[in-house]
């Protein structure tokens, strides 16, 4: 324990910044995925098979085209298609959000272990040269700027990308028209069918959006994160964002900080590794402060509208 | 009618099971295999000789006990996603009561496993149901993550403080096991605890006070709480006792199976435990079965991987697909009635 507090300025330092950003990208796409859904109050806890579908496309895409353009892409069509078996299953055939959530999850490990094994006759995981990763932004003029340069010079595109898509979601659920029709319809359905809203039709089009951010969540996890496919690489994320999700009550600007909470947890986890904490410690810890924070922001949301309750009365 | 209902429901899930084995069918085709070929291996891989159904049998304990645990929580409104932790940490506490505590005599010993298991299993169910019930907070959500901190916890014990020493992330042996009787598989006289247990589930779901409030709350949580049972109380119960059916389950595996605690051996138990229960609608009496059905595919999708080129993956595609399909509540009815209207023209 002494060496970690000897060792403090090497744990918590201006890198970590961007550390914790790099591990969060992948929970905040995931949480932007499940926090559009839940606006139209569909639970989306099929998220990580969203993501899990999305990785995989996105890494054969881009090794058989040699494209990391097509591969994104490509994951963006099979999150929407993989979404819309929740959709449909939901919103069509009445299923339960957590069982046809679930079953897509396994639906995805499933049918992406079925094709690792048959497209690349692999087990496990699968790399290759060939596969073409999102680029890097290298910004040389920042470079010699001191913290600033050492924070901003390296992102991935992606890492760019999630930054416009929290501001844009936030905008457009709380100021545009769809927005407002997406919430009415989460909020108090048969209102919005009064107000002459096509709920279902609304619904469907939150599931498909949802399932775009699914695919690009998972795209850059396997070709901006790292550059291969693993079995199962999602690790849970998916649920960490719908964590997220809860913890900003499906507020994008809010769900974000709690997503950083989480990639905090990892990065600083991920440092401690080499001062002789063992490893499972380091790794569970994510998981831990993902179930710490949200049971902590659900006791407050909870006490907060019972003494908003109680100064009405 | 309720026999009527029980019957349409049976119709649908064979329904579903044949839709989802052709699904499975399709894909067999699409890498160019023939599907019955691959159906007969899967078949055979399952039943055929002492040591391929002796290995069904085995897989199928632990399976039993995870997806009547799950239908249990479910009867009280909870989407137990734990199962697989509980299970986890409940084989763990087995394996360290089997191998430390020997001053025990060994009858005394092996309930003390057993015990220990179930009461292990049960405190990681309290917390996220008290967290659900008082907080609010997702039990989907929160299981799910303290599923993986159960397995780094595990993982940690026997690679650490338990280990053996071993290549193999593993445990000492455990000085009291359950007999095996059909050996070379690993059948072992756990399943009769487990189908014993599950009797005592339903017993206690349909004959008891406790199971009345359990459905109650299940049902309807404000009617519970208005009639005078505290929901909240009844919901961390059942989880509970959800939990303490998988922590039997992981001793069964450990003292049974194993003989050791193995790091990560329960990987899937808990996801197809959910499985089975959620395709039958987490029917008490009808998950048993589904168990068996699933894992029967478990067990014989090795063998179909070994005599033709179809990749064991396959059977969870067939099993996911199969979950999918079950869910949509509507989609196989509409048939029905389609069904009863040809009967009536006809």
């Amino acid at each position: 324990m002494g060496a970690i507090f000897e060792n403090l300025d090497k744990i918590i330092n201006v890198s970590l910044i961007y550390a914790t950003f790099r591990s969060a990208t992948p929970i905040i796409f995931a949480a932007l995925c499940a926090a559009i859904t839940q606006q139209a109050n569909i639970l989306n806890v099929g998220t990580e098979g969203i993501m899990l579908v999305g990785a995989f496309t996105a890494v054969a895409v881009s090794y058989f085209t040699g494209s990391w353009v097509a591969g994104v892409a490509a994951a963006m069509l099979a999150g929407v298609l993989i979404a819309m078996i929740i959709g449909i299953g939901h919103i069509k055939y009445g299923a339960d959000n957590c069982a046809i959530g679930m079953g897509v999850n396994m639906l995805a490990l499933a049918l992406t272990k079925f094709c690792l094994n048959v497209i690349f006759g692999m087990n496990g995981s699968f790399s290759s040269p060939d596969i073409q990763p999102i680029p890097r932004i290298k910004l040389e003029f920042l470079k010699d700027v001191p913290i600033i340069g050492e924070i901003f010079c390296n992102w991935s595109i992606m890492e760019w990308v999630v930054i416009v898509l929290i501001f844009a979601l936030q905008y457009l659920f709380y100021k545009t028209v769809w927005g407002l029709r997406l919430r009415a319809v989460g909020q108090f359905p048969v209102a919005a069918k009064t107000a002459g809203i096509n709920v279902n039709k609304i619904k469907y089009q939150a599931v498909a959006f949802a399932g775009m951010i699914g695919g690009l969540a998972g795209a850059h996890l396997s070709l901006g994160y790292s550059t291969q496919f693993v079995e199962n690489m999602t690790s849970n994320r998916g649920f960490m964002g719908v964590a997220a999700m809860y913890f900003g009550g499906a507020n994008p600007v809010l769900t974000t900080v709690g997503c950083l909470l989480f990639g905090f947890a990892d990065s600083v986890g991920a440092r401690l590794q080499a001062y002789g904490i063992p490893s499972q410690f380091v790794l569970m810890m994510p998981y831990i402060v993902t179930i710490a924070v949200l049971a902590i922001s659900m006791a407050i949301k909870i006490s907060t509208t019972k003494k908003r309750q109680s100064s009405l009365n | 009618m309720n026999n009527n209902s029980a019957k349409a429901g049976f119709l649908r899930i064979i329904v579903t099971m044949l839709l989802s084995l052709g699904i499975g069918a399709l894909f067999i085709i699409g890498i160019g295999e023939n599907p019955i070929d691959a159906y007969m291996a899967l078949f055979k891989g399952a039943f055929k000789g002492k040591l391929r159904f002796g290995t069904t049998l085995a897989g199928f304990t632990p399976l039993l006990l995870s997806s009547v645990a799950f239908a249990v929580a479910a009867k009280a409104g909870a989407f137990n996603v734990g199962l697989e932790g509980q299970i986890f940490l409940g084989g763990i506490a087995s394996a360290y009561i089997g191998i430390n505590w020997t001053f025990l005599p060994k009858p005394v010993l092996l309930i003390v496993c057993f015990l220990g298991g179930a009461l292990v299993g049960a405190a990681w169910g309290f917390i996220p149901a008290a967290l659900k019930a008082y907080y609010n907070v997702s039990e989907v959500c929160s299981t799910i993550l303290m599923n993986t901190v159960a397995l780094y916890i595990t993982s940690y014990l026997v690679s650490g403080p338990m280990s053996a020493g071993t290549a193999n992330a593993q445990s000492h042996p455990v000085t009291v096991n359950l007999y095996q009787f059909m050996k070379p598989s690993s059948a072992n006289v756990g399943i009769f605890i487990a189908l014993a247990l599950v009797l005592l589930v339903l017993f206690m779901l349909y004959k008891t006070t406790w199971g009345y409030k359990i459905r109650t709350v299940g049902t309807n949580p404000d009617h519970a709480d208005y009639v005078g049972i505290d929901s909240k109380k009844v919901f961390i119960g059942s989880m509970m006792i959800s939990g303490a059916l998988c922590g039997i389950a992981g001793c069964i595996e450990v003292l049974g199976v194993h003989g050791y605690f193995l790091n990560n051996f329960a990987a899937g138990l808990g996801g197809n435990g959910m499985l089975a229960s959620l395709i039958v609608k987490n029917n008490v009496a009808g998950a048993p079965f589904m168990a068996f059905f699933l894992s029967v595919l478990k067990a014989g999708a090795m063998g179909m991987q070994q005599s033709t080129g179809v990749p064991k993956a396959l059977v969870d595609t067939i099993t996911a697909v199969f979950i999918i399909i079950a869910t949509m509540e509507t989609l196989i009815q509409f048939k029905e009635k389609a069904k009863k209207k040809d009967k009536k023209e006809a």
